[in-house]
């Protein structure tokens, strides 16, 4: 596993319902980042087809891995790039079962996916009435080292990311599709969730105007001790590349022992309480 | 929640980008060469209009003054000319009495003392030349709308809200001027008393029976799930006016949909036939 990875945060706006205008977007993204030494390119929640998709997503949704996956696959192997992209899955089972899905591939073909466990389901969101939440969190050993995978609302939710960290994953990737009134919530919660687990928190959000909604972009790298390392534009499309070192992990675990004074009885306690909600 | 004048504040120049951005956005997906929009001299659509002309340039938009001649107000016309140039789009004024005439005479039932119908053939005949502008010329029709007006259905149904795109119809009233303030509208439209001018001498809040500082308050605490107690306690006004305002606003819904059909199918307009806006 390397030491040190450079992640490039490909921040871009979608052609709504256009997978292959945004697979050309992807691919050119990943070419560029790969000439700035970027090892990791991630890319927003749903960037295959873009966010607002509505009844459309029955026609969009694909089986992982699908067609598409097969296309970024290609891309990943000719760049030798990580990719981390989101799409609508489609359940191999059944015919219009999807879900909010986050894809890992990478030079030797596909890793791994990611099923949306939170869906917001209120103010302007809708994802409820078309997903069906995911039941795992997803952790994928790669020469990158481990990565943890989560989308968008499940940051609101410290036991999405806290699962994935305990799993090994001393980076977590959230792509995002969030409008510009919750830059605030976001601002805060990618410190605290790479703070309150002492690693390294990549996050990508979307840009450009969809349906009226205006995505914030303001994607971040952000350190274990909740430091941004390097910040894309709000607003519009930004390609940043950052590196971060895995060894810088452990001067703040000792300095803060999050994980080494976790105290799992809680959680049963938690977990009681919770359903009395 | 304190229902305080500061608590409508928010970072204009944030405000004036987004709309800007979205306008622009909006005319560049559609393929559309530009704007028209109903010009009136008021707040709105000055407001508006200056907004559309910053965000795809002047030579984009197209302001259209629709005076006629019961309601024929020089000063309002001085003011919509005032604003186009100093935003630099371009303006044509269509003196629309003679529409109006043809239809009242060709109209069996027209009644001419009844003045709320008499004024929204005002707003619709006005929505005809924007709609036949825009069909023209290629363009887009934007509306000025503002959210006070929208949640109370302060306008005519298929009238002056009609529009493609409503740049302001998130932003209160007192919001808009602070806006308009903001972007440099002169001051003169930013304090004027708001008037739909469908019938002479209407004043929006004469005839709404509350001022818009306070009207603005009302409609953000029920937006905000405050119970109407709450704000007429905090606003020290009374209850009943609360109570007006909100059952205002919850009836008029019917106002800002699409008409409303029974369900016979499998997907229904206006329920479950879902799709974005956008699409490429």
């Amino acid at each position: 596993m390397k030491e040190k990875i450079k992640i490039a945060l490909a921040q871009i706006s979608c052609k709504q319902g256009n997978k292959t205008e945004n697979i050309k977007k992807i691919e050119s993204q990943v070419t560029k980042a790969k000439q700035q030494g970027a090892e990791l390119v991630v890319f927003p929640e749903l960037s295959l087809t873009g966010y607002t998709m509505r009844d459309q997503i029955y026609e969009l949704a694909e089986t992982i891995p699908g067609h598409s996956t097969t296309a970024l696959e290609k891309s990943a192997k000719k760049t030798g790039a990580y990719i981390v992209f989101g799409m609508p899955e489609l359940s191999e089972k059944t015919q219009a079962t999807v879900y909010n899905a986050a894809v890992l591939v990478g030079p030797d073909g596909f890793i791994g996916k990611y099923r949306k466990i939170y869906l917001p389901t209120h103010s302007v969101f809708e994802e409820k009435r078309y997903f069906r939440p995911g039941y795992q969190t997803a952790v994928f050993e790669t020469e990158l080292g481990k990565i943890g995978l989560i989308i968008c609302y499940d940051i609101f939710f410290p036991e999405v990311s806290r699962l994935t960290r305990l799993q090994g994953a001393q980076l977590i990737v959230c792509i995002s599709a969030s409008p510009a009134t919750r830059r605030t919530f976001f601002e805060t919660l990618t410190a605290a969730r790479a703070i309150e687990n002492t690693a390294f928190l990549a996050y990508v959000n979307l840009v450009g105007i969809e349906d009226g909604l205006q995505f914030w972009g303001g994607s971040r790298l952000v350190g274990p001790n909740g430091k941004t390392l390097v910040q894309a534009k709000y607003d519009e499309e930004d390609l940043v590349v950052g590196e971060i070192s895995y060894a810088d992990i452990r001067p703040t675990e000792t300095f803060v022992p999050i994980l080494k004074d976790l105290r799992p009885e809680l959680f049963d306690k938690l977990k009681e309480t919770a359903e009395k909600l | 929640m304190k229902l305080e004048p500061t608590i409508l504040d928010l970072d204009w120049s944030e405000v004036e980008t987004k709309i800007k951005r979205f306008i622009k956005d909006y005319v560049e997906k559609s393929g559309a060469k530009g704007m028209v929009l109903g010009l009136s001299g008021g707040i709105d659509s000055c407001t508006a209009g200056a907004l559309s002309a910053l965000a795809i340039g002047g030579d984009k938009v197209f302001g259209l003054l629709l005076p006629e001649q019961e309601t024929y107000n020089a000063k309002d016309v001085e003011d919509a000319k005032l604003v186009a140039e100093k935003f630099g789009f371009k303006t044509e004024m269509i003196e629309v009495t003679s529409t109006l005439e043809a239809f009242y005479t060709s109209t069996p039932i027209f009644q001419p003392t009844d003045k709320i119908c008499k004024g929204n053939i005002k707003a619709r005949v006005r929505m005809i030349y924007i709609y036949y502008y825009a069909n023209r010329l290629s363009m887009l029709a934007c509306g000025s709308s503002d959210k006070s007006e929208t949640m109370i259905g302060y306008f005519t149904k298929w009238g002056d809200v009609a529009a493609d795109i409503s740049p302001l119809m998130d932003l209160y009233k007192m919001q808009v001027r602070k806006l308009a303030q903001h972007i440099g509208v002169p001051k003169e439209i930013v304090t004027k008393p708001a008037s739909p001018a469908l019938w002479p001498g209407q004043l929006a809040e004469e005839e709404l029976g509350i001022r818009y500082e306070i009207l603005d308050l009302i409609l953000y605490g029920l937006e905000h799930f405050m119970n109407t107690e709450e704000i007429a306690r905090q606003l020290s006004v009374k209850q009943e006016l609360v109570n007006k305002i909100k059952l205002r606003w919850l009836y008029m819904e019917h106002k800002r949909r699409m008409p409303l059909t029974t369900k016979i199918q499998y997907r229904t307009m206006g329920a479950d036939f879902r799709l974005p806006r956008t699409s490429h």
